[in-house]
């Protein structure tokens, strides 16, 4: 039988909003840094718009490196980086550099692989047109891809959330936190099973959100 | 306008060299419609892109105007692409953008029109390509028909002098096919432009183009006006060309197939003619004056672009002497004739 009169719910309500804030700060700077790293893979890839091939190795091969690194493994390497950045490496602050690392080259290959999808002769067009690269860029290539950009951001909101719920393990807030405080190390299994149901909660609600949006920019 | 001398390209595929032109040259002059025509990977899309460097000659040159662009630097190439108008067989239009806005486009980009004067250019485009309703509909909304238009408004944005056309109508229906050549024809005379267009459809160089020049494995095979070319195929490609489009000239070039031979007793003549003849009775009077009698084995009386035409198929009968009296006579009429057997 579960016993939800144990439960502290002013816990679970701050948790929540911990959730919450780690998961939209840090993907506020993952799509900081991702976006522009996604654009940069694309553009100096094979074939597009400033063929770098160099670049585009070295670039491709940090990305690669970056997302090798179990996020468990990562979160801890970074202790040391996240003291040096922000003082310190507990609660709601010290999850977000770590979970930013983690997911800026995720985010950066989505943005390159929904980049590739955009019509190739649109660009093509746009050359013929004489018109800058830069220009075609940001007035051409992003806007026809912004349904693919939206669905990327989406997939990486939800995957910060969860990777967020497991910085607890290293004393970051949340429920991930609660869930390891209270459901793990003290057996209410109740706690366990309500930050479950919270974090479904708030993917379902992530994923809904993220496909209207999706919906409402789709021209095709 | 255009002049390209000695064009050759090749690429590297898997380490070897593979060639996609070889030594082209043509001549292409300011107003005319000049297609180029060929079976895919004959080398017409890599022709056309070298136009406005889409595509990198590896050697030769183009001159645009008298001006090598093979040479130019950014700067001047972007310069010379923003005076050459383009039109795609997937019209390559921005899905994101609303169809005045895809006109708006390039004129946003590289002119220093006040938003006043591009709205007023837009709504200028629109009705001249017929879309003045659709303007704040989006790609996704319309036909292929449509698209095309759309396609063909923002080419015109920036009143190019040459307009390329790439495959323009072989991702549409017929019906559709004919009023997007109508509408080519009518910018062409309207405008004074020039239109460079590839195809591997005969139909769309009958209908619209001046000059055609042949293409097969990386040469011109074959150009000339439209009229000769068609009447009098001479490279295998581009007669098997003609006879896919148009069975009638394929029986009449290579009758040997279509009659019973055994019942042919003169001799089989084959008669070709453009312009005004097509509407008198030259034939008539001379066959009248002549002791030769002949028979009608088959015959087309048409039209290329607005050239009208006719080829027949004869069986002449009568001494040599008349016979060869009528040939002189065909002569002096400007009636081309080929003794088939």
């Amino acid at each position: 039988m579960i016993d939800l009169s144990m439960i502290e719910w002013g816990d679970i309500a701050l948790a929540t909003w911990e959730t919450l804030v780690m998961t939209g700060v840090s993907l506020f700077f993952t799509v900081l840094i991702g976006l522009p790293l996604g654009i940069l893979l694309f553009v100096t890839s094979q074939g597009q718009l400033l063929e770098q091939r160099a670049l585009y190795r070295v670039l491709s091969f940090v990305a690669n490196v970056l997302r090798s690194v179990p996020f468990l493994i990562l979160l801890i390497v970074m202790i040391p980086v996240t003291v040096i950045l922000i003082g310190t490496s507990l609660g709601v602050e010290g999850a977000i550099p770590p979970l930013v690392v983690a997911t800026s080259p995720f985010f950066a290959r989505l943005v390159e692989n929904v980049l590739r999808e955009v019509d190739r002769g649109v660009i093509e067009a746009c050359q013929a047109m004489g018109i800058r690269t830069h220009r075609i860029i940001f007035g051409a290539l992003l806007p026809e891809a912004l349904p693919g950009l939206l669905a990327a951001t989406t997939v990486t909101a939800i995957t910060l959330i969860s990777y967020a719920a497991m910085s607890g393990v290293i004393g970051g807030g949340g429920l991930g936190d609660l869930a390891i405080r209270f459901g793990y190390q003290r057996f209410q299994t109740e706690v366990m099973v309500i930050t479950v149901a919270l974090l479904v909660v708030l993917v379902q609600l992530i994923q809904y959100a993220g496909d209207r949006l999706v919906l409402h920019f789709s021209r095709k | 306008m255009i002049r390209i001398e000695g064009l050759g390209k090749t690429y590297l595929v898997k380490g070897r060299e593979v060639s996609a032109l070889d030594g082209v040259d043509l001549e292409i002059a300011k107003g005319e419609i000049f297609g180029i025509i060929g079976r895919s990977g004959a080398g017409k899309s890599t022709l056309l892109r070298s136009l406005n460097l889409l595509e990198r000659p590896s050697s030769g040159r183009v001159l645009i105007d008298g001006e090598d662009i093979t040479g130019f630097d950014r700067q001047r190439l972007h310069a010379l692409r923003q005076r050459i108008g383009m039109i795609f067989q997937h019209f390559n239009l921005l899905n994101a953008k609303t169809v005045a806005a895809n006109i708006d486009w390039p004129l946003r980009c590289t002119s220093n029109l006040t938003a006043a004067q591009r709205t007023e250019r837009v709504a200028e485009l629109l009705a001249l390509v017929g879309l003045s309703e659709h303007a704040g509909k989006y790609p996704a909304q319309l036909s292929g028909g449509q698209k095309q238009r759309v396609g063909i408004a923002r080419a015109l944005a920036s009143r190019p002098q040459l307009l390329l056309c790439d495959e323009a109508t072989s991702a549409l229906d017929p019906e559709t096919t004919q009023s997007i050549l109508r509408l080519l024809l009518d910018i062409n005379r309207r405008l004074g432009l020039t239109i460079v267009l590839i195809t591997h459809e005969m139909q769309v160089i009958r209908t619209l183009c001046d000059r055609v020049a042949v293409i097969d494995g990386g040469r011109i095979v074959e150009s000339g006006k439209v009229a000769d070319v068609f009447l009098h195929p001479r490279h295998p490609v581009t007669r098997s060309m003609v006879a896919q489009d148009d069975p009638l000239t394929a029986a009449m070039l290579d009758p040997t197939h279509a009659f019973a031979q055994d019942k042919l007793r003169g001799t089989l003549v084959r008669l070709t003619y453009v312009g005004d003849i097509t509407y008198q009775p030259v034939l008539s009077d001379i066959m009248a004056a002549s002791a030769v009698r002949f028979t009608i084995l088959q015959g087309e009386v048409s039209s290329i672009k607005d050239l009208p035409f006719g080829q027949l198929l004869l069986e002449l009968e009568g001494s040599d002497e008349d016979v060869r009296r009528v040939f002189a006579e065909l002569d002096r009429h400007h009636i081309h004739h080929e003794v088939l057997q």
